[in-house]
């Protein structure tokens, strides 16, 4: 015998709020991530909660939560902020040029990381954060990015060895390398 | 595993548990520094991505499904068509709707005022003051004020200059000055009644905002531009009205 409307609703209600608790703070630094604006990113981070109480009954399964959360941001993301947003508002950037000298170094090396991953190609920063605040696998960032397997590693390879390149100076460069190469 | 490859999967991911991967590893020297090095830079990358401060109340309010309380009702994606028409003026309406919609009553206008003349008043003081202060001589001007700052690596790692005791509105308070990302930032923590709704500082240079905070009122004053947002998250967390 099936649950009663209401059992139903209260049912639901648990269910998303034990979703909420769990996962809005991956969610926001996702959001921030990827507009890298906090006013935007809650935003986004409301819009996706929203749409994802209206279809909770889809999520099959709580362990892909995460991942379909995710992709619900990306989507939001891009229907309604990539298409408008002037790309030269970017209010919070940290410019390194704003620094003071006398900072601690934790805290220049931090706004120092945060400049050069806020302005790493979109391309291979989205794998990396998905990689580092979803902590999903190369495959699983290949399914939420629609791509294949060996661009997601290049793509993870290229983000790190472009910071790598700037933090741990004097290493090999790998910037000549091709990108058909590296995935064959 | 030829160089390349080792050298594509330690970037791709140097957390990589596979056999091969961990046998490549350690097959030679060079290999394991390289791994180290990566690992390391890794660990910064992590922390840099997660620092960022998480709005308060934003579980409650997804709960609820109510919209940001930082901003104004209208969508944001129709205030940036507007910002495309003409950024400047869409600044200029915010900023005095800000003051208009929130429609603070006269003491809160009061206190607006008063904070303002406490900030230009003090400002010579903290533009010369130099070293960190100690998160202890930082939290007895706080305790003063009748509150308490909790451990938080976050704010632990700014850079806080100036910390001194303040009358404004009749109450006590701690007057915080950290150095932000476009210059100081003066953080007013007072005890007094708060002010009916959150509205923001409207002043041809500076930018603020006055929000209730419990026993009182949290006030953030700094450049424009500023992100005074991230400090309000911070301080939300991190502090508790022990009166």
């Amino acid at each position: 015998m099936s649950d009663t409307p209401v059992l139903d609703d209260r049912h639901k209600k648990e269910r998303y709020e034990a979703l909420v608790d769990a996962l809005y703070q991956d969610v926001y630094r996702y959001a921030y991530w990827l507009c890298k604006n906090g006013a935007l990113a809650e935003d986004l981070v409301q819009e996706t909660f929203l749409r994802a109480w209206r279809s909770l009954d889809s999520l099959q399964n709580d362990k892909a939560a995460k991942a379909w959360l995710f992709t619900i941001l990306r989507r939001e993301n891009a229907r309604l902020y990539e298409r408008y947003r002037p790309d030269i508002v970017d209010i919070e950037d940290q410019s390194i040029a704003d620094l003071d000298e006398n900072e601690p170094d934790q805290r220049l090396d931090r706004r120092m990381l945060h400049e050069a991953i806020a302005t790493l190609d979109k391309d291979y920063r989205e794998p990396l954060l998905l990689q580092v605040i979803g902590g999903f696998s190369g495959k699983e960032i290949a399914e939420i990015l629609n791509l294949n397997n060996n661009t997601v590693m290049t793509r993870l390879f290229r983000a790190r060895g472009k910071l790598k390149s700037i933090f741990i100076p004097g290493g090999d460069s790998d910037d000549d390398l091709d990108d058909a190469d590296l995935e064959n | 595993m030829d160089d390349l490859e080792f050298r594509k999967r330690a970037l791709a991911n140097p957390h990589d548990t596979d056999e091969d991967f961990v046998a490549a590893t350690s097959s030679s020297p060079e290999r394991m520094q390289l791994v180290q090095e990566i690992q390391a830079l890794d660990k910064r990358i992590v922390g840099t991505i997660n620092a960022v401060a998480i709005p308060a109340n934003l579980a409650a309010r997804l709960k609820s499904h109510k919209p940001a309380a930082s901003r104004p009702a209208t969508s944001v994606w129709t205030s940036y068509y507007a910002m495309a028409a003409s950024l400047v003026i869409a600044v200029g309406v915010i900023l005095s709707l800000g003051l208009q919609s929130a429609n603070p009553s006269a003491a809160d206008l009061q206190l607006h005022d008063d904070a303002l003349r406490h900030v230009y008043r003090e400002e010579p003081r903290y533009d010369t003051a130099g070293n960190d202060l100690s998160w202890q001589q930082i939290n007895a001007v706080i305790t003063e004020a009748g509150g308490h700052l909790r451990d938080d690596e976050r704010i632990k790692t700014m850079h806080i200059k100036f910390a001194n005791g303040c009358r404004l509105a009749s109450g006590t308070g701690a007057h915080i000055v950290l150095e932000g990302t476009k210059g100081s930032v003066s953080v007013l923590i007072v005890h007094s009644s708060p002010v009916k709704t959150r509205f923001d500082v409207n002043d041809p240079r500076f930018a603020g905002k006055i929000i209730p905070f419990g026993e009182g009122n949290l006030i953030i004053v700094g450049e424009k531009e500023e992100p005074l947002e991230t400090y309000e998250a911070l301080l939300t967390d991190a502090f508790e009205w022990v009166i």
